[in-house]
């Protein structure tokens, strides 16, 4: 079975990324020190919520540092779903300016409103589109639809992280990277039902079979 | 892009779902673990679950069923909710903190609508989208339309006037931080005319944040307008989903029809299988220990609780604490009551409309070719199926194919009124008959396990007729009345409520599908597969209809027992029943009206004489004095229908006492001086 640690942000919603991951056949533990993160074989960072919270919280209990070690020195896969993987990039611009983990080269900004059609909070299930051939999408996801909810975006500098994206105003918003070991979904794929639960249990099968 | 959503909406009270009309009226659906599971496994876009309880306490009411609370709290219902919730779950009700969105958000919601709270203080608007990100945080504006026209919002329930305009209300909601907004209207509530489209408009056109429609949906095609004539990016609603059989899947059928963008039609989901799926281990040791207890006599109530307090409803003898999903209104009075009120003041044009929609589903099912019968009818041969069979062929003049499922308990004049039946209407019949060895374990098992015996009889007659319209492809199954509605005015009339699997799963089979019993007593599951329900998938391209007779034409069961005698030959019991005084009523199961209800009484302090009292104090041929007499002489009889039923299955009636004991519901009785005890509707005061 594989063994899924997920960093609790104390922002929500770990829970049902805890049930999903459950779902999927996966051995979930909770980490909410560095300590506790250190050993983990795969890292789930989840979140809903502010930016800057975030950022302070993974401050405040040193997880920075262990998320940056597991990725870059002990090469293991990573996980970052909404805010968890805003929280990769170098930088967001929510309420101020606001330094990343660094992960990811890019920066979080807000999605522009253009209502009546594209409204802000961006909620619901969004059309996405695959930009390179992923582990998270291994048969591609042609009109595969998943649950968004937020009010940020990643601009990735590197087009060559991007694995998704889905179109908004006109203009593709990215909503999944993948470079290397790391994994990132705009969306919430514990909350994506069939979608989202077939794409993790992918997700772990491509990562249990490659480490 | 961002696609629309149709979102079902819960309304729970104090542990079950409701439906609603007027925001004042609340009648009893069922717990909302099975129906949130069955949304999960049809990919719903979302779930919105509205706690309208007033009092932070939740209970299932009743102990003998499969699933159960945890604990009783606002927060560890939805700790349950969650787990079985795949979907974005949006959770609203009793919020009025930080702390208080912040707990439903760590246990599993993903956004909290706040109501009240927000018109009292805004700032919690503020402080919750600056806590949890304005994603999380949608206002719920609930509008009345006064008689003026004009629009203006309320608080606690529709209770209390603001003097706040909905859209000046929603675009200040949107300036403190709120994500979303939750329109909904008062007086469209549970009035199936569709929803407030100039009300949803007017927020619409205030706000950049998105909005979900809500209030007044009665029919599938009117949830597309919420979205295409007032700009809402969302089409929800409560009382529709729980009146039809997939219900959900054919909403989203209209809406997707008419040109709405939204996900396609799911049923099945690969994560969610439909059928509960059992931990052995956890049922092993929940049927031990209850055998334990009835080994040991050991029980947990003995002492009187402050919470025991049973009320009869002043018009009938129907008791609050039953067996069934009953709500009394402000007055005492309970939905039975009301609805049958209802029913007797229907006028006769409205019957008229109704016997043509009737008209129009019949004609619409049957077979234009001859290449099968026009509809199912399950029967039991009692004096309902017969009115069933007389109406369908003999009145509207159609071809049907009759459907029994044999428990091998019936009385001798219950079995030939069955066995008439293909004689006196010339028409085709099925019955069909289980092994007796399977019956027998069946039996056993549904007593141990629920302290029913008659569950086989209950998910076979739900479940074969359907089984066998599938089979056949036949489009629709005419059942009479419905139970629920005609004891407890579960629904109203106007619901034209129609047959599920989840009132199936739920009230039928009491949370104890088929696979449940496989593998115990060394059943298989091919032996079960006559209690194996059609899959959606089957239903839905069928077009399978399951309807009720008694909501298109008028229903009164002793004017039909004797309609049926005179017309038909129908034999009434040959022998008065112990624990009731009508005659006509369940034939076909001896211990429908025996042991069985014996266990109803043993559970909860009352039975099935209460539910005939109560049914013919409605109809006016009873005083509600003479009633409780009867209550009194029928309702506690230890009915002697037993005996056989111990020996049929092979066991003592010591074994058998002691097990029912183990049922005694705690909000119901308790022991003083090792004799059970429990209010009586005669004790007064």
């Amino acid at each position: 079975m594989t063994m899924v640690t997920i960093i609790d942000l104390n922002t929500g919603n770990l829970q049902s990324v805890a049930n999903a991951f459950t779902r999927v056949g996966a051995e979930i533990s909770i980490a909410r020190t560095a300590d506790a993160a250190d050993g983990a074989k795969i890292l789930v960072l989840p979140g809903v919520g502010a930016f800057d919270r975030a950022m302070t919280r993974l401050n405040e209990q040193r997880l920075g540092p262990v998320v940056r070690r597991h990725v870059l020195e002990k090469r293991r896969p990573l996980i970052g779903i909404c805010l968890g993987m805003q929280l990769l990039a170098d930088r967001s611009f929510e309420h101020g300016e606001f330094a990343g983990l660094g992960l990811i080269a890019g920066e979080v900004v807000q999605l522009e409103p253009r209502p009546p059609i594209y409204r802000v909070p961006n909620i619901g299930w969004t059309t996405v589109t695959a930009r390179k051939p992923t582990s998270m999408f291994p048969s591609g996801v042609d009109g595969e639809s998943f649950y968004h909810v937020h009010s940020y975006h990643l601009v990735c500098r590197d087009a060559g992280d991007v694995a998704a994206t889905f179109e908004f105003g006109g203009r593709p918003v990215v909503t999944a990277i993948e470079r290397g070991n790391i994994f990132g979904m705009q969306f919430h794929p514990e909350k994506s039902q069939d979608a989202g639960l077939n794409l993790l249990s992918s997700l772990m099968k491509h990562i249990g079979s490659a480490g | 892009m961002t696609l629309h959503r149709l979102i079902p909406v819960i309304l729970l009270k104090n542990g079950l779902i409701v439906r609603s009309q007027l925001f004042r009226i609340h009648q009893t659906i069922g717990n909302p673990l099975h129906t949130i599971r069955r949304l999960s496994n049809w990919n719903v876009d979302e779930l919105i679950l509205l706690d309208i309880s007033t009092e932070d306490f939740h209970d299932m009411r009743r102990d003998d069923l499969q699933v159960r609370y945890l604990d009783n709290t606002s927060i560890g219902v939805l700790r349950q909710v969650a787990e079985i919730s795949f979907m974005p779950l949006t959770v609203g009700g009793r919020i009025r903190s930080v702390e208080d969105v912040r707990a439903r958000l760590s246990v599993g919601a993903d956004k909290c609508a706040i109501n009240s709270e927000a018109v009292r203080s805004p700032g919690l608007i503020e402080a919750a989208s600056k806590a949890f990100g304005s994603q999380c945080v949608v206002v719920s504006i609930d509008a009345l339309r006064k008689k003026d026209g004009s629009l203006e919002v309320f608080i606690d329930g529709g209770k209390t006037a603001t003097g706040l305009q909905p859209g000046a209300w929603a675009a200040e909601c949107e300036r403190l931080g709120a994500g979303e907004i939750l329109v909904n209207s008062i007086d469209r509530d549970g009035s199936g005319w569709g929803y407030d489209l100039d009300l949803v408009r007017q927020v619409t056109d205030a706000v950049s944040i998105p909005v979900i429609a809500c209030g007044g949906v009665g029919s599938y095609e009117q949830f597309p307008q919420a979205i295409q004539q007032a700009g809402a990016s969302a089409a929800a609603a409560a009382n529709i989903f729980n009146y039809f059989e997939l219900s959900y899947a054919h909403a989203k059928k209209a809406c997707i029809d008419s040109g709405v963008a939204m996900r396609p039609v799911s049923l099945g989901s690969r994560w969610f299988p439909r059928e509960p799926a059992y931990d052995v281990k956890v049922e092993d040791a929940r049927i031990e220990s209850r055998l334990e207890r009835a080994r040991t006599r050991r029980f947990p109530s003995m002492e009187i609780s402050a919470t025991r307090k049973v009320r009869w409803c002043t018009r009938c003898v129907y008791p609050s604490l039953s067996a069934t999903p009953m709500e009394f209104d402000a007055e005492g009075v309970c939905m039975g009551c009301r609805m049958a009120e209802m029913r007797v003041d229907t006028p006769s044009q409205e019957w008229e409309r109704r016997k043509g929609i009737l008209a129009d589903i019949m004609e619409q099912a049957s077979s234009k070719t001859g290449d099968r019968h026009d509809c199912v009818i399950g029967v039991s041969g009692g004096k309902d199926s017969y009115f069933q069979t007389h109406y369908v062929k003999n009145v509207l003049g159609y071809n049907p194919l009759l459907v029994t499922y044999y428990g091998n308990n019936y009385t001798p004049a219950g079995e030939r009124n069955l066995r008439r039946m293909a004689e006196v209407f010339d028409v085709d019949h099925i019955i069909y008959t289980p092994g007796v060895g399977l019956l027998k374990k069946l039996n056993r098992l549904g007593f141990i396990v629920m302290g029913d015996m008659n569950w086989h009889n209950h998910v076979g007659i739900a479940t074969l007729p359907l089984r066998i319209a599938t089979q056949n492809r036949i489009p629709l199954v005419v059942y009479g009345e419905h139970g629920y509605a005609d004891l407890c005015g579960q629904f109203s009339m106007n619901d034209f409520v129609e047959w599920t699997y989840r009132n199936r799963l739920e009230h039928f089979a009491r949370g104890y599908e088929w696979n449940y019993m496989v593998g115990r007593e060394g059943i298989t599951a091919a032996q079960m597969a006559a209690y194996q329900y059609p899959s959606d998938q089957e239903i839905f391209e069928l077009g399978l209809r399951a309807i009720y007779l008694g909501n298109y034409v008028p229903w009164d069961g002793n004017a039909n027992a004797n309609l049926m005698r005179e017309k038909y030959g129908f034999e009434f019991g040959d022998l008065p029943f112990e624990r009731t005084y009508r005659k006509a009523s369940n034939l076909d199961d001896m211990h429908e009206n025996g042991a069985h209800d014996y266990l109803k009484f043993v559970k909860f302090g009352y039975g099935r004489c209460s539910d005939h009292a109560s049914k013919d104090i409605r109809l006016g041929t009873l005083s509600r004095a003479d009633a409780v007499a009867l209550v009194r002489k029928h309702d506690a009889v230890r009915s002697s229908d037993i005996v056989r039923w111990c020996e049929y299955v092979g066991m003592s009636e010591d074994e058998f006492d002691a097990i029912a004991d183990t049922f005694r519901d705690s909000r119901v009785w308790w022991l003083a001086d090792k004799r059970w005890c429990k209010q009586n509707i005669w004790d007064g005061g």
